[in-house]
């Protein structure tokens, strides 16, 4: 285990807007709504815990558990000349029953 | 939804109506359901969007839409509902809403009051008739011969007298320099018309076929040009010709001039025209009475309101005029109380005639078609020679002038349809007795019937021309 699991500091204020980014709103990212699960975009670097923290500071909500994914950034040529775009993370958030964040307002 | 008359007085009613937040909030999500069929969200196939995003993204926009529409919908049905014929546009009136909140508007409206018409065939109009004297044909005649008379050289040489047209070059000058525009050559100037500066036509009378002459003036203090204006100016002036004009002999050849056959014919194009103007008049006089018969014979109740905004009309006319100095002399002297109650009363008389004339019109179902508008059109585009064009397009970019035409064919129309009903009879008068304004001997009354009424919406400007135009007419026959 890498030592940024095992460095367990609470998470300040400027790291929770820091690792949450954005919400993701698309089709598949609605149909989790059903299993009270919401996604964000996050930092690269965030961890599930640093995630569950921003996410229930921020809030106010309880997290129930965290997914994460890195989406591979696409390669793309533009006038024939290859192109990466970044990778970023998802985070799938999971919250306690009876909580809920309406995504769409932002932070 | 919830209605509540909260006035009921004469003509006037005002509902306020009340939509529950629930009802308002089924008409956002149902419009915003259309709208999502077809809007592209990324993240989301066309019509896959969840309401949700759509009310955040879309909500605000579609909110003022669905609220409008819902306002018409439920005023409209708030008046089938009881049944109101409104006499104009319902004033709508929002007093509160804000987003999850009940929708509170008032309807102000003005009805349409039972019009019942009275028996046009007991209508007994005259209609006067004027056929062209042997006499005006020969006027019109000779004035047509005026304007294509000939200017021929003189046969024997003598000085130039007024009248004549002399054919001049003239270099002015003021303080010995030649200026702008003060310079021609070949200048064709009839003595006595008035063309040039005063005094410049005076000093060339006399002179001779190549004479040249030094004509001193001055330009008068309001001149044209500011640079001129007050300045005594030398006019170096060579006469190339005298001309003097020849009287058309009125004959055949004349007439074959004018692209006609014989000089009968002319004559009796002359005296259609002339007939034609006179039946003009004619039918102008009998609408005049008919109107002022509709007027006496019905009574009812007129909208509070379309007086008032007629009346509003006719003031900033009036005001209009008043800047401009065009103030009425049988106007002075009164106060301006009385002006008002004069006008307000003319409104009435306008509003009054104009509702019982469309309300004719409607239960008789005469209606105007397209192409009697285009008629007019082509008609009023022909006024404007050159920008036929232009006016043309004005028309059809624009349904309120479009409407201004129709308004008045609209009143011919039912005009005609009661005239058709009333029992008319045919009077041969002579051409002055035609003439005359018959309203001549009182002022009040000569104001109320010479601004009738048009169908609403054109009635401004066309009777304030109507207005001027008779106004002159009588001024005129004062002068003579």
């Amino acid at each position: 285990m890498s030592w940024k699991y095992l460095n367990k500091k609470a998470v300040s204020k400027e790291r929770m807007y820091d690792v949450l980014l954005s919400p993701v709103i698309t089709e598949k990212a609605t149909l989790g709504g059903e299993n009270n699960q919401i996604s964000f975009k996050v930092a690269t670097t965030a961890t599930k815990p640093e995630i569950k923290a921003a996410v229930e500071g921020l809030f106010d909500v309880k997290v129930r558990s965290v997914n994460t994914l890195v989406v591979k950034g696409k390669t793309k040529r533009h006038r024939g000349r290859i192109g990466q775009r970044s990778d970023w993370k998802k985070a799938v958030v999971r919250l306690v029953e009876g909580d809920s964040i309406d995504v769409t307002t932002g932070l | 939804m919830q209605v509540d008359e909260t006035k009921n007085e004469g003509l006037s009613r005002v509902y306020s109506v009340t939509l529950t937040a629930n009802e308002i909030g089924e008409r956002i999500d149902a419009r915003l359901g259309e709208v999502g069929s077809t809007v592209r969200v990324p993240g989301f196939r066309p019509g896959k969007v969840p309401l949700s995003v759509l009310r955040q993204r879309y909500g605000k926009a579609v909110m003022g839409e669905v609220l409008e529409k819902a306002v018409t919908e439920t005023s409209q049905e708030v008046l089938d509902e009881r049944e109101l014929r409104p006499a104009v546009q319902p004033k709508i009136e929002i007093s509160s809403f804000d987003e999850g909140q009940d929708l509170v508007y008032t309807i102000n409206v003005d009805l349409m009051p039972e019009i019942t018409p009275m028996d046009f065939s007991k209508l007994e109009l005259t209609r006067l008739k004027a056929s062209a004297s042997d006499a005006e044909v020969d006027d019109a005649l000779d004035r047509l011969a005026k304007d294509f008379r000939n200017s021929e050289p003189l046969k024997k040489a003598r000085a130039a007298k007024e009248g004549d047209l002399v054919v001049i070059d003239f270099v002015g000058k003021i303080d010995g320099e030649a200026f702008d525009g003060g310079s021609a050559e070949g200048h064709r100037l009839e003595l006595g018309s008035n063309t040039f500066i005063p005094g410049f036509e005076e000093q060339l009378v006399g002179a001779k076929k190549g004479d040249e002459v030094e004509v001193k003036v001055a330009f008068p203090e309001n001149y044209g040009a500011e640079n001129l204006a007050g300045k005594d100016a030398v006019f170096d002036v060579k006469v190339n010709e005298i001309e003097e004009y020849v009287d058309t002999v009125i004959d055949d050849a004349f007439a074959t001039n004018m692209g006609l056959e014989s000089l009968d014919q002319l004559k009796g194009h002359l005296r259609e025209r002339i007939e034609a103007d006179y039946g003009n008049v004619a039918r102008g006089r009998l609408k005049r009475d008919l109107l002022d018969k509709l007027h006496e014979g019905h009574e009812f109740e007129v909208p509070e309101g379309m007086v008032e905004s007629e009346f509003e009309q006719i003031w900033t006319q009036y005001e209009r005029a008043k800047a401009a100095g065009e103030t009425d002399p049988e106007d002075e002297g009164k106060s301006e109380d009385d002006i008002k109650e004069e006008y307000r009363t003319i409104a009435k008389r306008r509003v009054m005639l104009g509702m019982l004339l469309s309300e004719v019109g409607r239960v008789n179902e005469i209606s105007v078609g397209q192409d009697e508008v285009n008629r007019a059109i082509v008609q009023e585009a022909q006024k404007y020679p050159g920008q036929e064009q232009q006016v043309l397009e004005f028309y059809q970019n624009n349904p309120q002038a479009n409407a201004s035409l129709r308004a008045p064919l609209m009143e011919d129309k039912v005009i005609d349809f009661i005239i058709e009903m009333a029992q008319v009879t045919d009077k041969e008068v002579s051409a002055e007795e035609l003439m005359k304004d018959p309203d001549e001997d009182g002022a009040p009354a000569k104001k109320a019937a010479s601004k009738k009424s048009g169908a609403k919406k054109a009635s401004a400007k066309k009777s304030a021309a109507k207005k001027a135009g008779a106004k002159k007419a009588a001024a005129k026959k004062d002068a003579d």
